[in-house]
């Protein structure tokens, strides 16, 4: 009965393989899919006037922070006159479940025009609020530009600074303020890596 | 067991959701929107009729020992590959529905028809129970997510956990009404058996 339960166990394991290798390539299109939905939702308030350009790999200098992949794939906004915003992505390896994988659109003052998170493993009901559908906490960051605060305030509350955290989740908002602050503290830095415009 | 008795209780007689309350955290977790209900009530009816059918189709190959340990290895991989499906064909759906989809590995409903029927009889009549057990939970969770969701703007509560409580509470004495309506009028000495019938319970009814 041993051997049988053992055979049982393997042949479970061989249809949910099965089923993984058919879904596997539909998976990776579907998140795809949602994460050129984030994408266009942080470029909207631009596109009045704008139009998303195509995807400009930027090789960064040794100093970037670990938030940034390195090439990084910076997706240009343009108008008629030129570079007017441009979206990137982000991460963090902190979160509570893991890496947290983010975007962001700056406009060309580098000011935020939005970050949404796109995928993470953060526990339901607790650290998914950084999610918009959840919670309105990651609209926060709108407007704020990295120069127009003190430094110390780019932090959650119970580190001094000046962003809420979740009841019950003090890691996840941490974890993203976190690598918001190393991005745009490198990117005041080296404003450069941005320019990406025709 | 003729068709139409296995209908009758899976759908109304014996609803997992309003009689053998069973798989009440999904019930009362995911039925804060129609779309989540619907979603949730789907993959648990694929779920429970495959693994009904499965179970059913292998139920000469285990014996008493290792019966449970293959029962939760089938409803694991079932879940799982209901899991990745939904991801696959509505991604979306899968983000909202967050943590409940893994977990309806843990719904008791799935393992209590397994334990309680399809061990025992056949193929044909295992799945058709998964069927009607399964459209049974389907019906009460989208009833339910039809009606937080409708009630929400107007009603706070509704929306909250404990509204889900009450709400399902409302439910279950309306159908318990129903069911006693005619019987307290008809046969008095037949609601006393009906009494025991509701006790909670997963095996066979004596």
């Amino acid at each position: 009965m041993t051997i049988r339960l053992a055979l049982f166990g393997l042949v479970t394991s061989f249809c949910v393989g099965l089923v993984y290798l058919v879904t596997a390539p539909l998976i990776v299109e579907s998140k795809e899919a949602a994460r050129l939905k984030h994408l266009y939702e942080l470029a909207l308030p631009l596109l009045e006037t704008g139009i998303i350009g195509l995807p400009v790999a930027v090789n960064l200098p040794d100093t970037a922070p670990a938030a940034l992949a390195n090439p990084l794939i910076v997706t240009p906004i343009t108008d008629t006159k030129g570079l007017i915003g441009t979206i990137f992505p982000f991460e963090t390896s902190e979160g509570y479940g893991g890496r947290i994988q983010l975007l962001i659109a700056l406009d060309r003052a580098r000011h935020i025009i939005g970050v949404r998170a796109n995928d993470h493993k953060e526990t339901p009901g607790l650290g998914d609020k950084i999610e918009v559908r959840r919670s309105d906490w990651i609209l926060g960051f709108n407007q704020l530009k990295y120069s127009d605060m003190e430094p110390a305030a780019w932090a959650v509350k119970e580190d001094g600074g000046r962003f809420d955290v979740f009841t019950g989740a003090t890691i996840t908002p941490r974890a993203v303020v976190g690598a918001l602050r190393d991005t745009l503290a490198f990117l005041e830095n080296h404003p450069e890596v941005l320019e990406v415009g025709p | 067991m003729t068709i139409k008795s296995i209908w009758l209780e899976g759908l109304w007689d014996r609803n997992p959701g309003l009689i053998q309350l069973l798989g009440l955290c999904p019930l009362l977790a995911v039925s804060n929107t129609l779309e989540n209900a619907i979603g949730l009530g789907l993959a648990t009816l694929l779920v429970l009729v495959l693994s009904n059918a499965s179970i059913s189709l292998i139920r000469h190959l285990v014996n008493e020992n290792i019966r449970l340990p293959v029962f939760v290895l089938v409803i694991g991989a079932l879940t799982t590959c209901a899991e990745l499906l939904i991801q696959a064909l509505d991604y979306s759906l899968y983000k909202s529905l967050g943590i409940f989809l893994p977990l309806i590995v843990t719904n008791c409903l799935i393992l209590g028809r397994a334990e309680a029927l399809a061990r025992r009889e056949s193929f044909m009549v295992s799945t058709m129970d998964g069927l009607a057990q399964g459209l049974g939970f389907f019906l009460v969770l989208v009833i339910l997510g039809a009606l937080r969701e409708s009630l929400s703007e107007t009603l706070i509560l509704v929306a909250s956990p404990p509204g889900a409580f009450i709400t399902l509470g409302l439910l279950v004495a309306i159908h318990q009404s129903i069911q006693n309506y005619p019987s307290s009028r008809l046969k008095k000495s037949s609601s006393e058996i009906k009494e025991n019938r509701r006790v909670r319970t997963t095996g066979e009814i004596s």
